[in-house]
Parts: structure tokens; sequence; C-alpha cells
């Protein structure tokens, strides 16, 4: 029965990348399945999009119904963080084939014996040394060497699973379930900095928990949200210097860009905020709650939001939303 | 001319007045001076008059130049030379005059002359146009008389070629160098031809006679032995009336089947075919099953004799005269039919023609199938002769146990085989000459006419073999194909309906219990724990347009899965303060596709699908991760029931652990990015729920 409802209903994107060249957009979704969109064909297609052209052009299954929490791109893989492990793809693999096999793969080092495997929420990539950083489902971030693909460093000090991680200039913050926003030192593993966010009462929301759900960084400023309200923090005195006014129930997205604040979460809005806090810009977005949002200036500005729907809304020029692709 | 005339008139008168005595000899002399005249004017030639005329001219100019200039010298003396000069000028001017007038003679003579050539011009053409049309006449005489048809040009003969060989020699050997060119040939071969041909016409006629003879005595002949046999038949009547009492103690019911397969001879032909492969199924696949033929014998035998009377007419084709006669011979039924429609001869024509169209043949066939210790259902099926279609209406027993609202819902008569095809609700005629036949007659849609007439389902009119795509081809080849379709449709469909009546059944079954707000037991095999503390505490029935106008129901509406024809049903599940609503669409082929739940949940504000990815995911949980064997009728709804209450509890559990005391098996009660409940259970020892 084909008009039978079915789980890609219910489908939802955690992670985007776009490839090296720009021209693809490679998405991960839950039921373990990495699409691939042809978006400069879409974007100078212009008005004339068919549902057959939002579809994407190929896909693959890496394993059936586990989430694919994570993507990275370097310039020889495609780089994806799945439960239990880090799997490396080339990019010819990727584009072509439907049933793409790994070349590499890195089991994330698994101290405990949980039956339960970590996930791996999020990955970040040093490119200078090539390292990898992931946030893993265990608590831990590790960094890995990207030649030897080797564990170099263990950085542990969340109680919970951590959900996000950022990089600037050999510092890494990263953000957990347990409230805390850690800020390491990269190459010697040591923990540096932390606020609580939670504590205070100008960002606490109880009745969403403690859990901090997206981190971003610039030279001068932190900025940090998740069930607290999104807020930016002065890097040096570690105080909270603006609080952002916006209506969500929960942020999974944060990042400075340039002079901008992008944001989303659980809201039926993607948000862009000057550091002052004012809004800039709403996008509406199609799905309940953003999990990722990416962006690129080269070859063409494309901004694209996914989260909990199988359509991802494409804004190419950050304003408003103008495509929408869909899983199915 | 005129001038002429006028100046002889003046003449004329001159002579009257001056010498009218000596007349004689003055007219001589003028005639005289007249002809001599016109005799000169023609000798002379005209160039030296003109000539004259000129220097004459010249001259008067040049002696009025010299009067006016002696006149203006005024000497006395210049009178006289003025008087000569002007006699000179009179004399002058006489001469003038004669020229003038034998100029005026000159133009008379040819102008006559001209006029005699025109009259002989003018007689001459005459005669020729005279005889022109003399001449057309005789060409048009002339072509009537080639166009006479002589009587023998209309008589077929047998062609030349077939006349040479077939005709005796004597008549034909003159004609074998026959050439075309030659009339008189050609003549006479059409005179030998025509002979020929009278005496081919005698022989034939000769033999007609003969043949007709032949005939007539074979005809004798047949109603002889036909009365014989008909002497046979009461006697052996009578043989069959004698041997009934032995059949009786027999056992056999070779009487019953025999009346039903009489009975069955009277159905029409679409009903038939249907009895004879549904009969055969019962027979071989489901003794449970019953079929009957019901209606009245008599109005059927009828029903049938009038309709070997009547000539087969063409519906579409029929002219206004011919329906009004067609109409006039159905009163004349009506009439011997009934007596009581006597007094109301005169009906409303469009009354009438709308009766005739929705007449339905006296016979129908009733199918009854019933699941064991369940309900049975009676689906009676009627042909409709002049919309050749086949109605279906059916009444459904429903056993005692059954008692609910909802439950008794989805047993009721019609519900139970709607759909039965996906798409096919009975209630557009699949006969696509049916619109424009009710059109005709003035009346609506056919969806009006469901209700009387009973629904046209698409199945229904393929186990009667009734094709109306292929219905203009071949006889022949339609009537087996008709056979082989009802063949393979009666199977097909009567174990759909006894599908459907199990799993309809199933269902009511489980509403029973889930209006009295009881979660049926689920079987052993169904992995769920049966401990939960939400529980449902209502169940009631709802309606499409609430499921519309319900906000959290917006993306499933979407879907373009969700059809008012659906049965929908609203619960709520409760525990403590928190209490989830959760629209039930249950789809017409329970359980192939499993019922549809949209939640929205009210626990610290509302919330659903479309603002919580929690609730997303609970309605994923129950909607989507189920296999779907038929076998699970029996308890698919219930499962689904029971893990929406799971599901409550371990939402309130995972989302506020110090007001809810956890209930449920869940190792982490959040994980990954996307922060995912642990809805997914898995058969871990006593059952564990993971993300």
């Amino acid at each position: 029965m084909v008009n039978k409802l079915n789980k890609r209903f219910y489908n939802t994107v955690l992670s985007q990348t776009f490839t090296p060249c720009g021209n693809y957009l490679v998405v991960g979704d839950i039921y373990g399945t990495i699409s691939i969109f042809h978006l400069s064909k879409l974007v100078n297609q212009g008005s004339t999009i068919t549902r057959q052209d939002q579809i994407p052009t190929n896909s693959f299954t890496i394993k059936e119904d586990i989430q694919i929490n994570s993507l990275l791109t370097t310039k020889s893989h495609l780089v994806v963080g799945t439960v239990g492990e880090i799997l490396g793809y080339t990019w010819k693999n990727v584009k072509l084939s439907k049933k793409a096999t790994p070349s590499w793969t890195i089991e994330i080092p698994n101290a405990k014996d949980s039956f339960e495997k970590p996930d791996v929420n999020c990955l970040v990539l040093e490119p200078e040394n090539n390292v990898l950083f992931a946030a893993c489902g265990d608590n831990n971030v590790y960094s890995f060497n990207l030649e030897t693909r080797k564990n170099i460093k263990t950085f542990k000090g969340h109680k919970n699973y951590v959900h996000c991680l950022t990089h600037l200039n050999n510092k890494l913050i990263s953000g957990g379930e347990d409230g805390l926003v850690l800020m390491w030192d990269a190459r010697t593993a040591a923990a540096v900095g932390k606020i609580e966010p939670y504590t205070r009462d100008k960002v606490s929301r109880p009745e969403l928990g403690p859990w901090i759900g997206g981190v971003g960084i610039n030279d001068d400023w932190l900025l940090c949200g998740g069930g607290p309200r999104l807020s930016l923090w002065h890097l040096r005195s570690l105080n909270i210097s603006t609080v952002f006014p916006i209506d969500d129930k929960g942020i999974h997205v944060a990042e400075i860009f340039h002079d901008k604040i992008f944001a989303g979460g659980r809201s039926p809005l993607f948000y862009q905020m000057s550091f002052n806090g004012d809004i800039v810009i709403e996008i509406p977005t199609a799905a309940v709650t953003t999990y990722s949002a990416i962006h690129q200036d080269e070859p063409f500005q494309t901004l694209c939001i996914a989260g909990s729907s199988p359509k991802i809304d494409v804004c190419s020029n950050f304003i408003y939303k103008n495509l929408q692709l869909s899983l199915c | 001319m005129v001038k002429e005339s006028s100046r002889e008139g003046s003449l004329k008168k001159k002579r009257k007045t001056a010498a009218a005595a000596d007349s004689e000899t003055d007219v001589d002399i003028y005639k005289k001076s007249i002809e001599f005249e016109e005799k000169e004017a023609l000798a002379r030639p005209n160039d030296a008059d003109a000539q004259i005329y000129f220097n004459t001219c010249k001259e008067i100019r040049q002696l009025f130049g010299e009067i006016s200039e002696l006149k203006t010298k005024n000497n006395p003396d210049n009178k006289m030379k003025i008087m000569e000069k002007t006699t000179d000028v009179c004399l002058l001017l006489v001469l003038l005059k004669k020229l003038n007038r034998m100029e005026k003679v000159r133009l008379v003579f040819p102008k006559e002359q001209l006029a005699t050539e025109k009259q002989k011009v003018d007689s001459i053409n005459l005669q020729y146009q005279n005889l022109l049309y003399e001449a057309n006449h005789l060409i048009s005489e002339y072509r009537k008389c080639f166009q006479f048809k002589s009587k023998d040009e209309h008589i077929e003969l047998v062609p030349v070629d077939e006349f040479l060989l077939e005709a005796p020699e004597n008549l034909t050997k003159k004609f074998f160098k026959f050439d075309e060119n030659d009339e008189m040939m050609k003549h006479e071969l059409r005179l030998a031809r025509l002979e020929w041909e009278l005496q081919q016409r005698i022989h034939l006629a000769d033999m007609c006679k003969k043949l007709e003879e032949e005939k007539k005595k074979l005809e004798a002949d047949i109603t002889e032995r036909k009365n014989k046999l008909d002497k046979l038949g009461p006697l052996l009547a009578t043989v069959m009336e004698a041997t009934k009492p032995v059949q009786e103690h027999l056992g056999l019911h070779i009487d019953k089947t025999l009346a039903e397969h009489k009975l069955a001879s009277l159905l029409p032909n679409s009903l038939y075919l249907f009895y004879a492969n549904i009969d055969a199924y019962r027979q071989v696949n489901d003794k449970s099953m019953n079929v009957e033929i019901v209606g009245d014998q008599d109005e059927a035998i009828q029903w049938k004799e009038v309709e070997l009377n009547e000539p087969v007419v063409e519906e579409d084709d029929l002219s206004d005269a011919e329906q009004e006669a067609e109409a006039q011979e159905s009163e004349e039924i009506v009439e011997t039919k009934k007596r009581r429609h006597r007094k109301s001869v005169h009906v409303d024509p469009l009354e009438e023609r709308k009766r005739k169209l929705l007449q339905v043949h006296p016979l129908s066939i009733e199918v009854t199938v019933s699941v064991k210790d369940g309900p049975s259902i009676k689906i009676k099926f009627s042909y409709y002769v002049k919309l050749e279609i086949v109605t279906v209406s059916a009444t459904v027993d429903i056993p005692s146990n059954i008692t609910g609202n909802a439950a008794r819902e989805v047993l009721s008569n019609e519900n139970v085989l709607i759909e039965l095809v996906e798409g096919d609700f009975g209630l557009e005629s699949p006969n696509p000459c049916t619109s424009y036949q009710l059109k005709r007659v003035g009346l609506g849609s056919f969806q009006s006419l469901v209700p009387e007439l009973g629904y046209v389902y698409g199945w229904a009119q393929k186990v009667c073999g009734i094709d109306y795509l292929n219905k203009q081809t071949n006889k022949f080849v339609t009537k087996q194909t008709a056979d082989h379709m009802s063949q393979t449709n009666v199977e097909l469909v009567m174990k759909t309906v006894k599908k459907r009546l199990k799993s309809r059944y199933a269902l009511a079954k489980q509403l029973e219990d889930l209006e009295r707000n009881v979660i049926p037991t689920l079987p052993a095999t169904v992995d769920l724990p049966r401990t939960t503390i939400s529980s449902l505490t209502k169940w009631s029935s709802s309606t499409y347009q609430d499921f519309c106008q319900a906000k959290f129901t917006e993306s499933l509406l979407e879907t373009d899965l969700i059809f008012p024809n659906d049965i929908f049903y609203l619960a709520t599940v409760t525990r403590d303060s928190a209490n989830l609503q959760a629209f039930v669409v249950i789809k017409n082929d329970y359980p192939v596709a499993p019922p549809i739940f949209s939640l929205s949940l009210n626990y610290k504000g509302a919330k659903n699908s479309q603002n919580d990815d929690n609730i997303r995911d609970m309605e994923r949980a129950i909607n989507v991760d189920w296999n779907h064997e038929f076998s699970n009728a029996n308890w698919l709804l219930s499962a689904q029931i029971t893990s929406l209450c799971v599901c409550l509890d371990i939402y309130l559990e995972t989302d506020d652990p110090s007001t809810f005391q956890q209930n449920t098996m869940y190792i982490k009660s959040s994980c990954g990015r996307n922060r995912r409940k642990p809805f997914k259970f898995r058969n871990i020892g006593v059952g564990v729920y993971t993300q």
C-alpha cells in the first residue's frame, strides 16, 4: 500500500553539511540515511522547481534506524558521526553510490561497558593540524588525528552527554546536557574555564532544564543557549552581556557569524540578531525544532535550515526562504 | 436635313408671297437651278471651294478695313467710295452664300448613302440570327434523341465475359471477334445477351417453384413430429409425479435444486453468470455460505416473455416516434400486469420514462456470508435492466454480544462493504452511460438514488461479468471474457468480504470494550508492558469535521491520508493532572492500513506534534512502528492504545521525574542532540524502553 502513513512523515534531520565544492548539500536523518541534494542546480533553476527536483539526487543508508547525529566536510572525505563510531566516506562514493561503504572507521573509545553506544553529537575540525574533535554521548569530548585516526586526547569534565562544540584559536568550547559550558585548551585537554548558565536567574528556565544545546564563539564573546535562554557572555569576565528576547522552548543552534547571531531551536522561527539583542530577521521554518543551520558564501550564498521535519528550508540570501527540499 | 427642309419651307413662303401667279414656270426654274446646283456641288472639288471661301473672307475683311478707314477720315467724297465698297462686300457675301449652299448639298448626299447601307446590314444580321436559332433547336432535338432510355438498360445482365463462356455456341460464336468500335455489332451483342437472360430467368423461376414445394412438405413433416413430442410432455410429467414419493423416501432434493435452477434460468444474463459462479464457489470452498434466488417467479416468467416479444431496440438510437411507441407498449404491459393501473393510463410521460429507466429485474440473488460465532452479512444483488448495473444492498446480523453504539456502527449495514476495494464507495455508477440516461429523464446525480436503488460497487459489476469498456466488442468474445472475469472475481471478492467481516467483527469487539473505557487484554505474543498508570478515560465517536477543526491535526491532513469516509474517534488518556487527547482515524480497510492517531497533550500548556518533538516521536511510535499483519486485526487497535498509555507514562516520567514516579523501565531519560525520549520498546528482560 502506497498511501499508508509511513515513518518518513516523521523524519528528522539532525545534521547537514556542504560538499567542498559547495554545489551539493549533504543531509543526515534519524533513520540512518544520508541524502544528497544538487543545490547549485536548484538555486539556478529559479521558480520552475517541481516536486521531483525537491527530492535527493542520491541517498544511502548507513545503518537502519541509527540516527546520524553529525556530519563534517573535509577536503577528501565526508565524516559521519552516528552512534558509537565515526565513519569516513570519499566524496565520489557519497555522490554516486547507492550503497556506499566507508573508507575508514573510528570507534569511540568506550571505557564503560554499557550496552548503549555513545552518540557522536558534534564534530569539529581543526584544519591546521588535521585534528578532529568529537562531542560524545559518554560525557567526553575526544580529539583524533585524522591522518592516523588515533585518539589524541580525551576531554573529561561533563557530567552528562555533550551536545555541542565550537573551536577557535586553540580554544575549544563545549556545552552539555548537564548545563555546563566548558572551555578547554585544545592541545592539552585542560579545562580552562567554566560557566553554568542555569544557575543565573537572568537566563535560567527550570521548566526546560539546564542543558546547553548550542555554543558559539569569537575573539571576545561567547554565545550559549539551550534550556536556559540564549545569552552572550563576555569571554574574559565571564559575565552575561546580552540576553536575547526570543520566544523559544529550547535552543539547539547558536552561532556567531561576522556581526550577527544565528539562533534556532524549538520555535517556529529561525532568528538572526545583532549583538545588542535586536532581532534583525525572522525566518519561518518547516521544522518544529531546528537542529541544524549551515551556511556558505562561496560559490553562492546559501543558508540551509533543517530539523524535525522531512523538509529542509533553503535561503539563498539569508533573508527569506525561497526553496524547500524534501526527503520524501 | 432639318436645315434643308426649313430652307425649302422658307423658299416656299417666298414663292407664295412674291410670285403666286406665275407658279408653273417659276417652279421649273427653281427646280432646275437646284438640280444644277446639286450637280455642280458634287462636281466641284471641295478644296477649291475652300480656297475660294478663304480668299473671299480675306477680301471682305480688306474691304471692311478700307471702309472703316474712309469713315474715320470723314471726307464728303468718301461716302461714294463707301457705297461702292459696301456693294462689293454684298457681292462677296452672295458668293459666300452660294458656297454655303453647295456645302450643304455635299453633306446631304453621303448621309443618305450611309442610311441605305445601314439598312442593308440590319437585314443581313436578322437573317443570320434566325439561322442560328434554327441550328440550336436542331442540336437540342438531336441530343434528346440520344438521351432516350430504352427499357432494356435497366435489366441486370450477365457480364459479357461470362455470357461468352456460358451461353450456347450458336448464340455467341459471331461475337468472338468482337470489335469495340462496331456499333452494329455491339447492338447485336446486346440483343443476344438479352435473349440469353430471358432464358435463364425462366429456368430459375421454375427452380424456385420446385424448392418452394419441397419446403412446404418439410414444414408439414416438422409440425407432425412436434405434435407427437407435445403429447409426450404430459406423459413424462405424470411419470415425474409418480416418482416423487420415491424421491422423498430416499431424501434426494432434486426438486429443490431443480426449482432453483429453473429460477436461475429466468435470471438476467449477468446475475445468472454470478449465480453459476458463486454457487460453484460455495460448493467447493465455503459450505457455510448461503446463496439464494429471491423474487416472484411468475413475474420473472412474465418478464422473460415480454423481453422475448419485445424487439431489441438500442436505447440510444430511439427517435421520438419510436420512443412514444415504446411508451405505449410499456403501458400495455402495465395494463396486462396490473389492472389497477388502467384508470391512470395517461401518466406523465416523463414519470413513465423515469419508472421505466429505474426498472429492476424481479429476481435478485442473496448471498449470506457469516463468521463463526460472529456476525453474518446478507448481500443482495439486484439488476437494473435499463441502467445495466448491479446494485448491492446489505444487511448485517449483529451478534448479541455487541451492544455499544460505536461497535454496532462499524458493523452497520452499509458500513461493512464500504471501500472493499480502495476508493470504491459505490456511490457513482460505474456505467458511463448512467449519468446521461438519468439526465434524459430529469433525474439528478446517481448518488441521490443510492438509498433507493442500493450501492453500485465496482466489484459487484465485476462478479457479474459486466465490463463497460469492452461492451462494444464482439459479442462472442465478450461472453467468454465476462465468464472469465466473473469466475476470477467471485473468489477474490468473497474472500475479501469474509476477511472484511472478520476484521470488522474484531474491531467491533475492541470498540465494545473501549466504549466502556476498558482497554481489551492483549494476547501474550504482543510485546508491550501490561502495567500502565495512565488510563483510558474517555472514548467517543467523532467526525471528519471535528478532526479538521482541531489545530493539531493540520500536518496529517496535508498528507492526503485522511478521508471523510474514514471512521473517527476521540480518545482521552489521563494520568493525574495530565490528559492526552487523541483523534483515532480508523481506515475502512483496517487493519491493512493501521489506525492513525493524532495527539494533543494538555500538561503545562497544549502540546502536539506541531510544537513538541516528543509528541511527534510519540505519534511515530504509535502510528508507524508496527508490523501490520492481518492476524493483528484482533488486537492492533488495543495495542496502539496500550502503547499510547505507555508513551504518556514515559513522557511524563522523563519530563518531570519529581512529580511522576517512574513506573516504566528505561535507561536514559533523554539522549542525542534532539534529546529524544525512550519511546522504543525492547524485549530485553522484563522489557526496556530505549531511544
